[in-house]
């Protein structure tokens, strides 16, 4: 009922907000609502137990002028498995859930003021590669709830922005606080936390660090420190990243490289993008709290086809080797993205 | 699990992880030294280099749109004023 409240509310919003004009008249940029997402479905396999997996996420951004926007992400993820794991017919239902609905304050450079329920900036994973369209693997790493609990997002205020810049690097802080919600759709903790890179802009090379102390219960810390490379002469995105918590700590290193300088067949191979991934996990003080209570390892390698930038086939093998059971992962499926302006505009 | 098989693993998946500086190794790329001439330039490069530490450079993006994902972006990848507007001018010239 909540998701519905706040739907119409944003859609509302977004008549109001129709035709905003930026304070720029140096390009044709347009500055209407939008509503964006991905389409998405996956078939997962999990130690011999099946799950249908259609997935729906919609970003929506409403501009108010060039300074202020509204953004909002919700999600609509359906779950079918067979009624007896590997018998039977498949039964399951459809969650939704908000990710996040938030109001950015662009006010210069240096500050990005945001507030509401927002998506807590921990690590590389939460923030920035979650989007189904995005993520080249479609399970998340093991490490990927340290620093995001319970849901993923904090209700509160966040400043963040480019603290300096120079022609040969940036650095970028994001600091926030979020209070203690157990309401419906934007369940979050007390905590307060913050994240800081530097990016080399000739390299191509980010490192970063994130901090977040809990202000509730047990009061724990997160820390998270990540690198991401995208160096220059070959298509190739090097991610990685070790998270430790009062639960566990562990790493994984991913790195995505486009078949585009194999000779062969250049039309095919260019659209082709091959994804290993290793991951290990170490539990401290008997580990839990959604991580694993033994030393887990697990290796991946995914292979995705691009038809085209926005409409591509993901498939992944995954092996999980751990004191508990191995289990050999399999995943399969097709991600749209897509972007539909909501508003009337010159083109 | 044994150490040996995680060790076996580790160096097994270290050459797929190397794979594309082997392959790509000879190949030539763009000089690093060469500024961006003009501001449209300098739009295509930070399109390349911003976008990218995150996702596939998208292409198709309505103009009318143009102003609405940017700013999304610049909140999300924490980018200066100035590297907005060299954006916009790439995009949506």
């Amino acid at each position: 009922m909540k998701l519905w409240w706040i739907g119409t509310c944003i859609l509302l919003t977004t008549c109001w907000a129709g035709a905003q004009k930026p304070d720029t008249d140096h390009t044709d940029a347009g500055y209407v609502p939008v509503l964006s997402g991905t389409f998405g479905y996956v078939q997962n396999v999990n130690g011999g137990v099946t799950s249908l997996e259609p997935q729906v996420e919609t970003v929506l951004l409403v501009p108010f002028g060039s300074h202020v926007l509204l953004e909002s992400r919700a999600e609509f993820f359906g779950f079918f498995q067979r009624e007896n794991q590997t018998t039977g017919p498949f039964t399951g239902k459809v969650f939704k859930s908000v990710d996040y609905a938030q109001l950015d304050w662009l006010a210069n450079t240096h500050v990005i003021a945001t507030a509401g329920a927002f998506l807590l900036p921990y690590g590389l994973y939460n923030e920035r590669l979650a989007p189904l369209w995005i993520r080249n693997l479609q399970d998340a790493p093991i490490t990927d709830v340290i620093g995001t609990r319970p849901s993923g997002t904090g209700d509160g205020v966040m400043l963040r922005g480019n603290a300096y810049e120079t022609p040969a690097y940036s650095i970028q802080y994001s600091a926030y606080f979020s209070t203690r919600s157990s309401i419906n759709q934007l369940e979050s903790s007390r905590l307060a936390g913050g994240d800081t890179s530097i990016f080399l802009k000739g390299a191509r090379l980010e490192v970063g660090e994130s901090f977040q102390h809990t202000l509730q219960e047990h009061q724990i810390n997160n820390s998270g420190t990540y690198v991401s490379w995208q160096p220059e002469r070959f298509p190739l995105d090097l991610k990685a990243e070790f998270d430790r918590c009062f639960n566990g700590e562990g790493y994984w290193i991913e790195s995505a490289y486009k078949l585009s300088q194999v000779p062969l067949a250049p039309a095919f191979f260019s659209r082709v993008q091959l994804v290993p991934r290793v991951q290990q996990f170490h539990p401290l003080n008997g580990g839990g709290n959604s991580l694993p209570t033994k030393d887990t390892q697990r290796f991946d390698i995914g292979v995705n086809y691009y038809f085209r930038d926005n409409f591509r086939l993901v498939s992944s093998y995954g092996r999980q080797f751990s004191n508990q059971a191995n289990a050999n992962i399999w995943n399969a499926g097709v991600t749209y993205r897509f972007v539909w302006p909501l508003w009337p505009g010159r083109k | 699990m044994p150490r040996s098989i995680l060790s076996t693993l580790c160096i097994a998946a270290l050459p797929l992880l190397l794979c594309p500086i082997l392959l790509s190794a000879g190949t030539k790329g763009a000089d690093p030294k060469t500024a961006p001439a003009t501001a449209q330039n300098q739009g295509e490069h930070l399109f390349a280099v911003n976008c990218g530490r995150c996702h596939q450079p998208p292409m198709s993006i309505p103009p009318r749109a143009t102003g609405t994902i940017i700013m999304h972006m610049r909140t999300r990848a924490r980018l200066s004023r100035q590297d907005e507007q060299a954006l916009l001018k790439f995009m949506a010239p």
